[in-house]
This record gives C-alpha cells, sequence and structure tokens, in this order.
C-alpha cells in the first residue's frame, strides 16, 4: 500500500470507527480504545474533531453530533458514514492470506469460527474463499508438531531426536520450546538448547520425535518476529562464481556479498560452518557453481561418495 | 484549519453530493481550502491522499448532456461502502488472531498493517488479544494485492515472466515451499499454468473486469517441484534410506510409496515432468537416496555426479 501519513491514518481509524460507535447504543472508551488501537485521549481529540464536521452549510442539522458521559460514547447524525469503507484490495489479500494460513496450521477447527468468518468476508470481497488463496505450511510430523505445541504452551522442556542437516548426523537434544512457528514453508521450533547450551532453531519435519518431559523452563516475551538464520563470524568462508541461471543462490541464502560477473552470472561470498550443507548446494548447482575461494575438493569428494553408492548397488532391482 | 477536519469534512460533502462537485464548489463547500493556487494544491493533495487509501473518488462530468460545462468530482456511496458481512463475535475475534498470528511480508514494527486496518472496518480488535506470539510469517509480495483484486473482478492481468510477457486469467494464489505462485489460465499456452510471483519481473497490469469466467469445482494441490515442468512424463523410482524415510515419503506426498523394505527404508514413485528439480530433491539426500529407475534417469544421475566427481 502507499505510504500513509499519521493523519491518514488518523483519518483511515475514524472513517471505520465512526460507524462502529454509531451503530452501538453508547460503547465503553474502553472498548473503543481496544477495538481501534488507540488511547483514550486520541479517542476523546478525535469526537472533538467529530463534533465540528458535517456537510454545508454547517447547521446543528448538518454537523455530526458526539459526546462521553460517564466513559460512554455515543456518535450521532453520521449519516454518511453509516458504513465503513470497503477492503483495499492489500487489505482483503492480508486478512485472506492470515486467515488462511491459520486454517492450515495442524489443529484448527476447518468448520470453527475462523473458517466462518473468514467465508463471509471472501463473499463481501467477491472471491471464493477456497479457491482465492491457498495456504501450506509445509510437512511435518503431525504428533511431533502436537508435542511441540503443547510442550510450549505448557513450558515444558521436550526430548528430541533430530537431524541435522548441515552435519548429516541424528542426535537425541533436550529443549526449552519457547516458540514453535512457520517460516518460508517450513516449520521450527526455536529454543534453548541444553546439548549446545546455546538458543537454536530446529525444523520440525526433521524431528522424528518428541517427548514431553516433566520439568518445566522459564518462558521468555515471545518474539512477533521469527528467529533469523545468521551465519556465525567465525564460519569458514566460500567464494563462489554462479552463472547466469544459479543468479537465484544470492536471493535464497544469506550471502555476505555479491557481485555482477561479465556473463551475467554472479560472485557470492557465503559463510558455511556445515561442510554436508555445501555439499548439497554444489551437487545441486553443478556445473553453474564455481568454487573460487575455499576447499574445491568439497563437491567432488561428495560427488564420488555418491556416486560410489550407484556402483554398489548395479544390477537389476 | 486541521487538515484531518478539512479531509473529513471532503469526504461527508463529496458522498453527500449526489453528484459530480466542481473544484471551485467543493471549495465553497468544505471549509479550509483558502483560495487560489493553494487551494488548488492543497484540493489536488487531499484528493491523492483520499484516493490513497482506496476511497474511489471518481471524476464525472457535471452535466452529462453538455460536455463544455466541465468536470466535477464525487464518491459513489455504492463503491465507498463496505457491504456487512454480518460477522458473528466469535467470527471476528478468529480473524483478528489470525491477523495478529500470521505475518505477511517484512511488516513494519509501527502502525496497524494491511490485516489489522481491515480488521478495524470490519468492527475492530476482539477477542484474545495478547495472544499475538508469531504463528507463521509468510513472504510478502508487491504483485499480491493486485494480483488478488483481479481474480475476484475476473480481470485478466499481463505481465513480464522470466523475461517473456504473459497474459494470463488470474484463477488463485497459492503459498507453498515457502514462495507465492499465482496460478491461472495462460492465453498464449492455452493451459492453466503457475507462475512464482518473485519470478515476475514486470508488474502484473489488469485489464477489464469480468473478462474471463471463474473456474469451477476445487483446485488440484500445488504440484511438487518435479511436477513443474513441461518435459516428456516419466516415473521415477526412489530408494531412500530409513533414516530419511519419513521426510522424504512426507514431501512425495500420499501414495507415492511403492515397497517398505524390512531394514525400514522405502521405494517412492514420483510423476516427474522437471527432472532436474527431481535432481535437486534426490541430491538432498547425498548418500542416503538414489534414483533406481528408469535405466535413463539412473544414467543421467550418475553421470551428473560422474561429471563433478571428475572436476
Amino acid at each position: 500500500m502507499s505510504p500513509v501519513t499519521p493523519a491518514d491514518q488518523r483519518l483511515g481509524r475514524l472513517l471505520a470507527m465512526v460507524p462502529w460507535v454509531a451503530g452501538q447504543d453508547g460503547p465503553t472508551i474502553e472498548d473503543v480504545c481496544s477495538r481501534f488501537g488507540c488511547t483514550e485521549e486520541e479517542v476523546v481529540a478525535d469526537l472533538g474533531l467529530l463534533f465540528l464536521c458535517g456537510v454545508h452549510p454547517f447547521t446543528p442539522d448538518t454537523l455530526i453530533d458526539s459526546a462521553v458521559e460517564d466513559g460512554r460514547v455515543w456518535i450521532r447524525f453520521a449519516d454518511w458514514f453509516t458504513r465503513p469503507l470497503r477492503l483495499t484490495p492489500a487489505e482483503g489479500l492480508a486478512l485472506v492470506a492470515a486467515g488462511a494460513t491459520l486454517l492450515a496450521v495442524p489443529g484448527t477447527d476447518p468448520e470453527g469460527p475462523l473458517a466462518r468468518g473468514l467465508a463471509k468476508v471472501a463473499a463481501v470481497l467477491g472471491v471464493d474463499p477456497d479457491e482465492a488463496v491457498g495456504v501450506e505450511l509445509g510437512a511435518a510430523p503431525p504428533d511431533v508438531l502436537a508435542a511441540l505445541q503443547r510442550a510450549s504452551a505448557d513450558r515444558h522442556q521436550v526430548e528430541i531426536d533430530y537431524y541435522s542437516f548441515g552435519r548429516d548426523a541424528w542426535a537425541r537434544r533436550v529443549i526449552d520450546p519457547h516458540q514453535v512457528f512457520n517460516a518460508a514453508g517450513q516449520w521450527y521450533v526455536a529454543g534453548w538448547c541444553h546439548r549446545a547450551g546455546a538458543d537454536r532453531v530446529f525444523r520440525i519435519d526433521r524431528t522424528r520425535s518428541a517427548s514431553v518431559l516433566g520439568t518445566s523452563f522459564e518462558p521468555r516475551p515471545a518474539a512477533a518476529q521469527p528467529p533469523t538464520f545468521s551465519p556465525r563470524p567465525g564460519d569458514p568462508v566460500v567464494v563462489l562464481d554462479l552463472g547466469p541461471e544459479a543468479r537465484w543462490v544470492a536471493e535464497e541464502y544469506p550471502v555476505e556479498s555479491a557481485e555482477e560477473l561479465a556473463d551475467g552470472g554472479r560472485r557470492v561470498r557465503l559463510r558455511v560452518s556445515e561442510r554436508a550443507w555445501l555439499e548439497r548446494l554444489l551437487l545441486r548447482l553443478g556445473p553453474s557453481a564455481r568454487v573460487v575461494e575455499g576447499d574445491p575438493a568439497v563437491v567432488a569428494a561428495a560427488a564420488l561418495r555418491v556416486a560410489a553408492r550407484y556402483r554398489a548397488n548395479e544390477g537389476p532391482k | 484549519m486541521n487538515r484531518l477536519e478539512r479531509l473529513l469534512n471532503l469526504v461527508a460533502a463529496l458522498l453527500d453530493a449526489g453528484r459530480p462537485l466542481s473544484r471551485a464548489e467543493i471549495q465553497r463547500r468544505v471549509p479550509g481550502y483558502g483560495e487560489g493556487k493553494s487551494a488548488r494544491r492543497a484540493f489536488e493533495r487531499d484528493k491523492d491522499a483520499l484516493r490513497a487509501m482506496g476511497i474511489p473518488v471518481v471524476l464525472e462530468p457535471l452535466d452529462r448532456e453538455h460536455a463544455e460545462l466541465g468536470e466535477g468530482y464525487r464518491i459513489p456511496p455504492e463503491q465507498y461502502r463496505l457491504p456487512d458481512p454480518h460477522l458473528a463475535p466469535d467470527e471476528l475475534a478468529a480473524l483478528h488472531l489470525a491477523a495478529s498470528t500470521v505475518r505477511l511480508g517484512a511488516g513494519g514494527s509501527h502502525g496497524p498493517g494491511d490485516a489489522g486496518t481491515a480488521i478495524w472496518k470490519l468492527g475492530g480488535a476482539t477477542g484474545q488479544a495478547d495472544s499475538t506470539a508469531l504463528v507463521a510469517a509468510l513472504p510478502g509480495s508487491e504483485h499480491l494485492p493486485v494480483l488478488f483484486g483481479a481474480l475476484g473482478e475476473q480481470r485478466t492481468v499481463r505481465f513480464g515472466y522470466r523475461g517473456a510477457g504473459r497474459v494470463v486469467d488470474p484463477h488463485s494464489l497459492r503459498y507453498t515451499g515457502g514462495h507465492w505462485y499465482v496460478i491461472g489460465h495462460d492465453h498464449d499456452r492455452g493451459e492453466v499454468r503457475n507462475f512464482r510471483l518473485d519470478r515476475i519481473d514486470a508488474a502484473p497490469v489488469p485489464g477489464p473486469a469480468s473478462s474471463f469466467e471463474r473456474p469451477t469445482g476445487t483446485p488440484a494441490p500445488a504440484p511438487a517441484p518435479w511436477r513443474m515442468g513441461d518435459e516428456d512424463e516419466v516415473e521415477a523410482r526412489l530408494l531412500v534410506d530409513a533414516d530419511q524415510a519419513a521426510w522424504a515419503e512426507a514431501r512425495a506426498g500420499d501414495g507415492a510409496v511403492r515397497e517398505r523394505r524390512a531394514d525400514g527404508s522405502v521405494v517412492l514413485a514420483l510423476a516427474v515432468t522437471n527432472r532436474a528439480a527431481l535432481r535437486t530433491f534426490v541430491l538432498g539426500f547425498l548418500d542416503h537416496a538414489e534414483v533406481l529407475g528408469p535405466p535413463d534417469l539412473r544414467a543421467e544421475m550418475l553421470a551428473w555426479l560422474d561429471a563433478l566427481g571428475a572436476a
């Protein structure tokens, strides 16, 4: 949406608040404040402003009437503002996408109030609720996801059996699951890892079991942002020359720098702590990537190792 | 004169008039504009601010019989007013919970955001307002709102995709694998195609409303990456070791398992129309998986590995 000034934002709030208050019989100021995310002072200021609003010739019968009495609010004669403004496409999309996302979270009632509310909003927007926006949050073992959600809500420690993608190995570890969330189409649990003695983020689709333990942990304030995956500064540097068809690597992975190459490709600088992660990337890119700095033998060794598996299993299957 | 007060009066005047008002008339009826050039500038700025908020300020002839009389502005009430969806209190509370626990795009730390202002218009925030811990974060896209508007009004859109122009009837927006796609009928190719929004390189331009029929029936689920191509279809058989089997099964979808072996490994059958995407999927398992067949696909895989091994 286009940038809006505080005055425009206040106008937007007023155009939504006025029809709602006018349709009620004197709601409390607190109710108005919590519904429209503003302070009591702001509501009183808005009502004072409304008192001066209306249409030509601004005689008492063409002015809005507003009043605050005993902590309750009245707005009358706001005939032009009997309904709020239509949702903009950005608002409609944001709301429908949020609803469709929460519906896609395992455990949400597919016929509950969210689904019913979403269908009504979609009808007003002229879209089919099942068709317009579809959200898939990525696979995760349902019992593991449910156990982690429960443990996080109840503040219980949990023991997970986790596959480290970077090290290509399974290990059991006890964690304090602070937050279970979905980002970039994957389910994650973020929390304190007692094995590592540090905060860690785990992919739930790579967790094959989660046992909720009796021990509880101290919760932290919930983060409004997902934890980010930032490489550690001490990790070894790898510099790759990417062909034009592999330019996307610079957008998909946290690269330290990316510069343009004459052939339309890019030179990217990455910090890589885990060998298996780099092996996968280089095996996937094949001839589209060339190691400029770092161990050039990584990809060849990995390729020979995988190829050896094929050679060992030659013959009819 | 407070600008907000002037804006409110302007909206009321344009909604109330029932006919287009000339600029001179607006300046007479709405206090606070003053006169001359600055009045004109102030009005232009106000009009742009209202339009940026989505208020339909339309320009129409003052008199349809006499075009020479010039044009004026009004806000058609039927285009302004949100029809009442008659949300029950628990439905509004559930939508508010969704709006506060799901984040679309980078998300501003200030202001209510698009989902938040949508909730205001529907009656405001109610219910468990304190439970705002993030449940899901989805990437945003500047193209989402325009495509959403276009699919609601059945407008054909034109956009640039990987360097080529496309003409598409948008049927739905899909979020899968961490990316947004628009799925729709591609006019030039004569079939339904998927387009990843972050690969759109020239912004979608919508055409006139009601320019296609909305397809009926439930849409097919978004295809796996190895289905997103137009190569001749081949059924790949993939052996995955026990340690990785559950993850592979989940990615491959229902019905892909052909065989479960005693050691816990599984054989999956995948219908492939994009061999490069299959290769990426298989290599993700490193030496914990292999393509069993068909022979040419297995040979292709081995040739890829041998070329890298010889480098």
